[in-house]
């Protein structure tokens, strides 16, 4: 058992490091903090870890339990507001962030339903892979209730806002085959063949140059929010600071040849 | 066909910037950036010049930079933003070519054929509009060589089409047919290519053509300035 599984299994969730993928399972129905704590802290360790070079989430929940009142993990305690408010979102939203910071290559794996606050942790990776049979709806504005863990920022920028004005406000359950004709589903796969591909897909990504992954991430989710001319200095910094060992494998491979060999530094 | 690294062809109004290296597939090199910089200003000053249309001759529009290319020799005037880097001449260039390209008032158009990689795609990025044939293999594979550009795509990319899409042609490398460009937003319209792709073309540039100059350099320039504005900014500035 490797370390990250030894700390971040638990009985929401369960973790295993193999081949430089780093693997999170959601248990059971509802997504709840224990799960969401585990992704934020093993995500962010992850993200120094030279040996995790691929970070792939097994998505089948029906979002968080409204009903379940589980305690907030100790660590946010200083973070909740006396009186009767309740503390708000904060548990998800720190893990959201967590993720949205990780440059890494990050994978959602949809299978089966996945509702509510599961459509944000897929909304926040880079690829979704969904099983055929796969249906998606964020329930919360079914049940009355605001999804304010970031959602709301992220799904207008993946898919365009009249396609998250459909999930966000009407509640629309879609079929992978709609998740992947508006473009949040990158793939559909056989459900058959879901748990296979799930492996090959993850083991091809963390061959791939994994470094420069890394770099087109910073500079597209840096630029999101510069002007144009801010951008091009960004990007020009990145530049001219980021000479990677990957690229001057990719260089010399292609001077040779042959396919390179990346080591994701 | 004339034997110069670039054609300037006018026909009706349309300055033709034709990347004519056909050996290379007309693969980018250092003089060939300062070639089309110098005739995007050039367009951008001549009153006859109505459209811009970048295009390329033989199999393909442009396989992307020329990695073989000796060093370049004659007179650089970014060699003072050159960074020692262990390959490579830097971003300046080819940043600085794209820029001049995207601020260009004229409406600009890449008209792509064959294959579109690299620094073509770079090009085609910072145009107005793109038109592709069917068969075409169009994209940034820079990433299977751990390469990437710093021209403005990751700028550029996201607003063109949307974050998902990203991570298919951007962080995947995916390279996309015709009918996937227009799936994925980035192409404007399918020719078949044939006899070349300005011929089949032509109808595009000729409606581009009857645009009133003016009404869309104010609109362009609205709408770029408008991307890095709130709704109260880009309404005093329109």
């Amino acid at each position: 058992m490797t370390e990250y599984e030894k700390q971040f299994s638990n009985e929401s969730i369960s973790c295993a490091h193999v081949d430089n993928v780093l693997s999170f399972q959601f248990l059971g129905n509802h997504i709840d903090y224990a799960a969401l704590d585990a992704i934020d802290i093993g995500v962010t360790l992850a993200q120094a870890d030279p040996d995790v070079r691929a970070i792939a989430f097994e998505i089948t929940a029906d979002g968080d339990d409204p009903a379940s009142h589980s305690p907030i993990p100790q660590r946010f305690a200083h973070r909740v507001p006396k009186g009767s408010h309740g503390h708000g979102p904060i548990v998800e939203q720190t893990t959201i962030l967590a993720l949205r910071e990780c440059t890494k290559p990050l994978i959602a794996y949809m299978r089966g339903e996945v509702n509510g606050v599961a459509i944000d942790v897929a909304a926040v990776c880079d690829l979704r892979v969904a099983n055929e049979s796969m249906t998606m709806c964020d329930t919360r504005i079914l049940q009355g209730r605001a999804a304010n863990t970031g959602i709301s920022y992220l799904l207008p920028k993946l898919i365009g806002q009249s396609q998250a004005m459909r999930i966000l406000l009407l509640g629309e359950r879609l079929t992978a085959a709609e998740a992947h004709r508006i473009h949040f589903v990158h793939e559909i796969v056989a459900d058959t063949d879901f748990d296979q591909q799930m492996n090959d897909f993850s083991n091809r990504i963390a061959c791939m140059a994994t470094r420069a992954w890394q770099i087109h991430k910073m500079q597209v989710l840096g630029q999101q929010h510069l002007d144009f001319e801010s951008a091009m200095i960004h990007s020009l910094g990145i530049r001219q600071t980021h000479v990677i060992n990957d690229r001057v494998e990719g260089i010399k491979a292609w001077r040779e040849r042959r396919d390179p060999e990346f080591s994701g530094t | 066909m004339s034997d110069e690294p670039l054609i300037i062809k006018d026909d009706s109004g349309v300055r033709h910037l034709i990347l004519n290296r056909p050996d290379k597939i007309n693969a980018i090199d250092y003089a060939q950036h300062l070639r089309l910089m110098s005739q995007f200003d050039l367009a951008e000053e001549d009153p006859s010049v109505k459209v811009v249309a970048l295009s390329g001759v033989g199999r393909g529009f442009c396989s992307g930079d020329d990695l073989t290319a000796a060093a370049f020799e004659g007179q650089d005037p970014y060699r003072h933003r050159k960074v020692d880097l262990e390959m490579g001449s830097g971003p300046a260039v080819l940043l600085e070519s794209c820029r001049k390209l995207h601020h260009l008032s004229k409406p600009t158009v890449a008209l792509m054929h064959g294959i579109a990689l690299g620094s073509g795609y770079d090009y085609s990025l910072s145009c107005d509009f793109r038109v592709v044939t069917l068969n075409i293999r169009y994209g940034d594979p820079r990433i299977d060589r751990a390469l990437w550009a710093a021209e403005g795509w990751s700028y550029k990319l996201p607003r063109l089409t949307n974050l998902s899409i990203v991570s298919r042609v951007a962080y995947l490398g995916e390279i996309m047919n015709g009918s996937q460009a227009i799936a994925f937003g980035l192409a404007h319209a399918i020719v078949d290519g044939e006899p070349d792709i300005r011929e089949s073309s032509r109808t595009f540039l000729e409606n581009l053509v009857r645009v009133s100059s003016p009404a869309y350099s104010q609109v362009k320039h609205a709408m770029l300035r408008g991307l890095d504005s709130d709704v109260e900014r880009a309404l005093a500035l329109a």
